[in-house]
């Protein structure tokens, strides 16, 4: 049953690339990054490639999809010993998004877990700005972060100053290996003010299946147009803990330019904090009170390359830890189909 | 897997030519996105408008990528209306200053 859901999918795909191939070409972009980790002495090298498919069909309708490919190759004792790999391959989302009016639109299929700013918008490795994620990202996405079932969003109210955002969704327990959801309905809503590019919204989960349990969070971005500063943060709650992050960076884009050799670097700050709450089985958060600040070093090569370099200490009763990451990151984009650019 | 130092070599040589390959190129990233497309047929305000619902909606989240045909800009714009709430009309003016 599965596998003709699967087929049917793909020829889904294959007919709404040959009716968009009109108008709009699908694309398959995304990101591919080498990611090198140095925490507690240990260090874990890790190639990703994230594709992103996107398949518009005619003026409304679109098909899109985002896959994980990741390796884990580190050492056996942690810093001696042979090198072992480990892979890893996930389906983040495959959704069937259909625009039905300027307010509504609405998605079946796999989705990600629309709770605060991180996992829906921060998440592809060619965004964050930081390697880790936060320590709350495990609030209100259980449990794998996207979900599987049917999603309304849309901006609801739209003023010359300000317009109301939200996503509602229900998502089923699915157990497919990629495709693998909890069940659960939650949503998100948020006040955006265009003019000072400035957003405040909250989120809510309810996890419907074992121990029903409750997550909120609310979050705040900021994008001063006065300068070429972004502040984010997020607060989550759950019975398992509750924490907060955040994050400040600075592009130094006023200084000759932003494709000057030093407008093209950024610098990143974050601070987070977790706190311990009460035992939950299958928790993703942290096993204790954890405190973590992050600095870090974009460089924003031409061609969609970023150099990103960052040191992390960590502290826990677990015991106090430094994180080094170093990566590069190439975010690619191509037509589909051959010639599908022309 | 027992060669920790072909890795780091690899990682090392990833770099090298990264930053080989961008070395020549200094030009700004958005006329690197407009030389490539067709002559403007946008009218130069909305351009300009595209551009600023550009840094209030998209620049939320990520910078501008750059060398995008007028018909993958299409479906990139397709996919960011679901994705970053965009209204018809900031899809259709992105889309004069990404595209024209």
């Amino acid at each position: 049953m599965f596998r003709k859901g699967i087929w049917a999918a793909l020829f889904a795909l294959l007919s709404g690339a040959s009716l968009s191939a009109q108008s709009e070409t699908p694309i398959i972009s995304g990101g591919v990054q080498y990611l090198s980790t140095t925490a507690g002495g240990a260090t874990t090298f890790q190639p990703i490639i994230a594709p992103v498919v996107a398949i518009p069909i005619g003026e409304r309708w679109l098909i899109e999809s985002r896959s994980t490919f990741d390796e884990a190759i580190f050492r056996e004792d942690g810093a001696t010993g042979p090198y072992h790999a480990l892979t890893f391959s996930s389906v983040d989302y495959l959704q069937l998004d259909y625009i039905a009016s300027s307010r509504v639109t609405i998605t079946v299929g796999e989705f990600l877990t629309p709770f605060n700013i991180y996992n829906e918008r921060l998440g592809p490795v060619w965004i964050h700005n930081l390697a880790d994620s936060p320590l709350i990202a495990g609030i209100g996405t259980r449990t794998s972060g996207s979900s599987d079932g049917a999603m309304l969003r849309g901006v609801a109210l739209s003023r010359k100053n300000w317009e109301l955002n939200y996503t509602a969704y229900f998502s089923a327990l699915v157990n497919a290996r990629y495709f693998g959801a909890g069940r659960s309905a939650g949503g998100r809503v948020g006040v955006f003010i265009p003019r000072t590019r400035f957003e405040l919204g909250m989120s809510y989960q309810r996890f419907l299946q074992d121990q029903h349990l409750n997550s909120w969070g609310t979050y705040l971005i900021w994008q001063p147009y006065a300068a070429p500063l972004e502040l984010r943060a997020e607060y989550a709650h759950t019975l398992g803990g509750q924490g907060y992050w955040v994050e400040a960076a600075y592009r130094f884009s006023r200084f000759r330019g932003s494709t000057s050799w030093l407008g093209r670097l950024q610098a990143v700050g974050r601070v987070q904090q977790f706190y311990l709450g009460k035992p939950v089985p299958d928790d993703v958060n942290p096993g204790a009170d954890t405190q973590k600040v992050d600095f870090g070093l974009n460089y924003y090569l031409p061609h969609n390359f970023r150099l990103n370099g960052s040191y992390g200490r960590q502290f826990s009763s677990f015991g106090n830890t430094n994180i080094w990451n170093l990566q590069i990151t190439y975010r690619f984009l191509f037509p589909l189909i051959p010639g599908g650019s022309k | 897997m027992n060669s920790p130092l072909a890795v780091r070599l690899a990682f090392v040589l990833l770099f090298a030519a990264v930053l080989a390959a961008t070395a020549q190129n200094s030009a700004p990233q958005q006329q690197s996105v407009k030389s490539k497309l067709p002559p403007v047929q946008a009218t130069t305000n909305e351009s300009e408008e595209g551009e600023k619902r550009f840094e209030t909606h998209c620049g939320r989240c990520h910078v501008p990528p750059e060398d995008l045909s007028p018909r993958e800009a299409r479906a990139v714009l397709r996919q960011m209306r679901v994705r970053a709430d965009l209204s018809s009309e900031d899809e259709r003016l992105i889309l004069k200053y990404l595209a024209p």
